[in-house]
């Protein structure tokens, strides 16, 4: 069986290239169809997302893959062969269904973790199968790597931990209050980033959002916009004390939050825990207001360090990851090895025989004469090979088949062929 | 039987010491449901084994310091599987499986057949003296366990500089909530055990009853126990002072423990 896979992703190739290679959504059905329709090429699939072009083969023996997929490429987005051919890998059998593996795990991924290349595969199967490129072996291989995706996701927390600042921040308030159901967040001053911080809380269960800006008109706007309340910028402190989350992103040259400020928001709360979320530098949020109890703040290097904190998090989980996909690769292989079609038929032919010859070493046949004999053992002769050459024919089908792997699984158990 | 039972528990109950070990050895947490598993599945043997023990020897199996050991790592396992259902809290298994492993087998290794007591002993109240007491200590060596967990979790949250603690334990508020539950809980327990005990011996010990260290140590222990709860109720404590005072309180309940080997009148049997 000659798996192959040919292409070129964001490890080897500039986003110049990338996106002239690139397929557009529309154009992926005709494109795997034409690739399927080349000499030499028994299944195909065709993978394009922003980060890479990935052509899935199953080629007759002794078709090398490259050149069929640079040729493909050049024709089918016109451009020339020595414009991209340098970018392109190789990778065969074992290879090329790793490699497959760790694209739909997301492992080969320009940001680690991140889910939405699965769906990417996911939506490349589903287009060759629909246009018919597909046979048996790429089906089992496409459907196994979805299978090991989901076993990355659940086994590790390789997509766990927020790779950005403001689900970062999203992130710590869950660490800080668990739920976020019914938490009241306040947002001092307006910014791209605190505004996104606010809707990801939001989405996140926070109840009330109150919105305060030193210009009173804008509080307005961004409250309505936020479905919140706007506050006026003097009252900031009398209300700080209300809300758990306090993003913060004004343009003040100092401090509008003491550390006193604190201290009196704790005794109106009770002592239940705030957060502070300081993203205006110079900063807005007293640093030593982290000193008191049940007081977190964060500042914008505060978040960053932790996204960072959270991408080497990744990275580990990258690691056990890995070793889930080897084992994952080595179980793959050995059952493409066993559902390969000519051992499947030698063993078919071989236990119908031996059934024969069993049953006929069972049956009396002492007490017939020779021509009798000889005529019974004929019949019984012919009766399995009338049989065997119904089913051959269509065993011989089946690998181009999407579905023909686990018929010929399904056949092996029926029979019970040995493995 | 009712050993066999309880060494079916413990070699259970090992699983859960194993998936501890293994988490803490590896940084993180694998086959936690089938540790859970295996972790409830001894619990219901050691109920069996509880039952079984009671109805062979005619009286609440709490009279000797094997069985209140078994008894006191049942209801630890009872609190946590209770926490665990409530809160989703499973890291706490960390400490809970190798904790619920040693007692149960220093019960199984300890177990022996059953003395003639002193008629102290025989009063019907000491069994539910007993019981009511170990509760108690179970909910407030759970509310110890939140508390330290809240300190790790609380410090990397303060230092703002995550590590392995950050992404393994649940968040502040559900450890903080978690402890004050099993104190709450823990409190009436330990209150009515108290007042059992109390009752019991300024009966039999006659008048110098007070000035048993035991007595002593079991009554500061209470006092820290409603100072505790007191604290939190009307002051607002929460957090890391609660956190810091519950720790304070599982160690004050160890020097009431302690106090049985001080004492020349509160003892078990066999000892």
């Amino acid at each position: 069986m000659e798996i192959s896979l040919v292409g070129l992703s964001h490890h080897t190739a500039p986003i110049e290239v990338r996106e002239r290679v690139h397929f557009p959504e529309g154009e992926i059905a005709r494109a795997v169809e034409m690739l399927r329709a080349r000499p030499g090429v028994a299944e195909a699939a065709l993978l394009s997302t922003c980060n890479r072009t990935e052509a899935l083969l199953r080629l007759e023996p002794d078709t090398p893959a490259l050149p069929l997929v640079a040729d493909f490429l050049a024709d089918a987005r016109r451009m020339r062969r020595s414009e991209f051919e340098s970018y392109l890998y190789h990778h065969s059998q074992r290879d090329a269904v790793r490699h497959i593996f760790r694209v739909a795990s997301s492992l080969d991924a320009m940001v680690i973790g991140e889910p939405q290349v699965l769906g990417q595969v996911k939506a490349a199967y589903a287009t060759a199968r629909a246009v018919g490129s597909l046979g048996g072996v790429l089906d089992e291989v496409l459907t196994h790597a979805f299978a090991v995706a989901k076993k990355v996701r659940t086994e590790t927390a390789i997509g766990a931990s927020a790779v950005s600042v403001s689900y970062a921040a999203v992130e710590l308030a869950r660490k800080i209050f668990g739920s976020l159901e019914g938490r009241t967040v306040f947002l001092i001053g307006a910014g791209k980033m605190s505004e996104l911080a606010a809707k990801h809380l939001r989405r996140s269960g926070a109840q009330a959002i109150l919105v305060t800006n030193r210009t009173y008109g804008r509080a307005i706007e961004l409250a309505e916009e936020l479905g919140g309340q706007p506050i006026k910028f003097d009252d900031l402190v009398k209300y700080a004390g209300q809300a758990d989350i306090v993003i913060s992103s004004t343009g003040a040259p100092h401090h509008i939050l003491r550390k006193q400020h604190g201290e009196q928001f704790l005794a109106e709360r009770r002592n239940r825990p705030m957060f502070f979320i300081d993203i205006a530098v110079p900063r807005d949020i007293d640093p030593a207001m982290n000193e008191l109890d049940n007081m977190f703040v964060y500042d914008i290097d505060d978040l960053k360090g932790v996204v960072d904190a959270n991408r080497r998090e990744r990275q580990r989980e990258a690691q056990r990851a890995e070793e889930i996909v080897d084992r994952e690769v080595d179980r793959f292989l050995a059952r493409l090895k066993r559902l390969e079609l000519t051992p499947t038929i030698l063993a078919l032919q071989e236990k119908l025989h031996g059934l024969r010859e069993q049953e006929l070493a069972r049956a009396r046949l002492k007490d017939l004469t020779p021509e009798q004999r000889a005529a019974v053992e004929e019949m019984s002769r012919s009766l399995v090979n009338k049989i065997l050459h119904m089913s051959l024919t269509q065993l011989k089908r089946l690998p181009q088949e999407p579905d023909g792997l686990k018929l010929i699984e399904f056949i092996r158990q029926t029979f019970q062929l040995k493995d | 039987m009712s050993l066999l039972w309880l060494w079916v528990a413990l070699l259970l109950y090992s699983l859960g010491l194993v998936h501890a070990v293994v988490t803490v050895a590896l940084r993180r947490e694998r086959w936690f449901r089938l540790a859970l598993g295996a972790f409830a599945l001894g619990f219901l043997f050691h109920f069996v084994s509880l039952v079984e023990h009671g109805l062979d020897t005619g009286r609440f199996p709490v009279t000797n310091i094997s069985d209140a050991t078994s008894l006191f790592a049942f209801l630890i396992t009872l609190g946590f599987l209770l926490g665990y259902w409530a809160y989703g809290v499973s890291s706490l298994s960390v400490f809970v499986f190798p904790f619920v492993f040693v007692m149960t087998l220093a019960a199984a290794l300890s177990q022996r057949p059953l003395a003639v007591g002193p008629p102290i002993l025989e009063s019907a109240w000491v069994p539910l003296h007993v019981s009511f007491s170990l509760t108690g200590y179970a909910g407030m060596l759970l509310a110890f366990l939140a508390g330290v967990m809240y300190l790790f979790q609380e410090r990397e949250l303060k230092r703002r500089k995550p590590r392995a603690f950050y992404y393994r334990l649940p968040p502040l508020e559900t450890i903080d909530h978690l402890g004050s539950v099993a104190l709450g809980v823990g409190f009436p327990f330990i209150t009515v055990g108290l007042l059992l005990g109390t009752a019991n011996a300024a009966r039999h010990w006659g008048p110098d009853w007070m000035s048993d260290p035991k007595v002593m140590l079991s009554f500061l222990l209470w006092f820290i126990y409603l100072l505790l709860i007191l604290a939190r109720v009307s002051a607002g404590w929460r957090g890391r002072k609660a956190a810091i005072f519950s720790i304070v309180g599982m160690a004050m309940a160890l020097a009431s423990w302690a106090g049985n080997y001080l004492s020349s009148h509160h003892t078990f049997l066999g000892r």
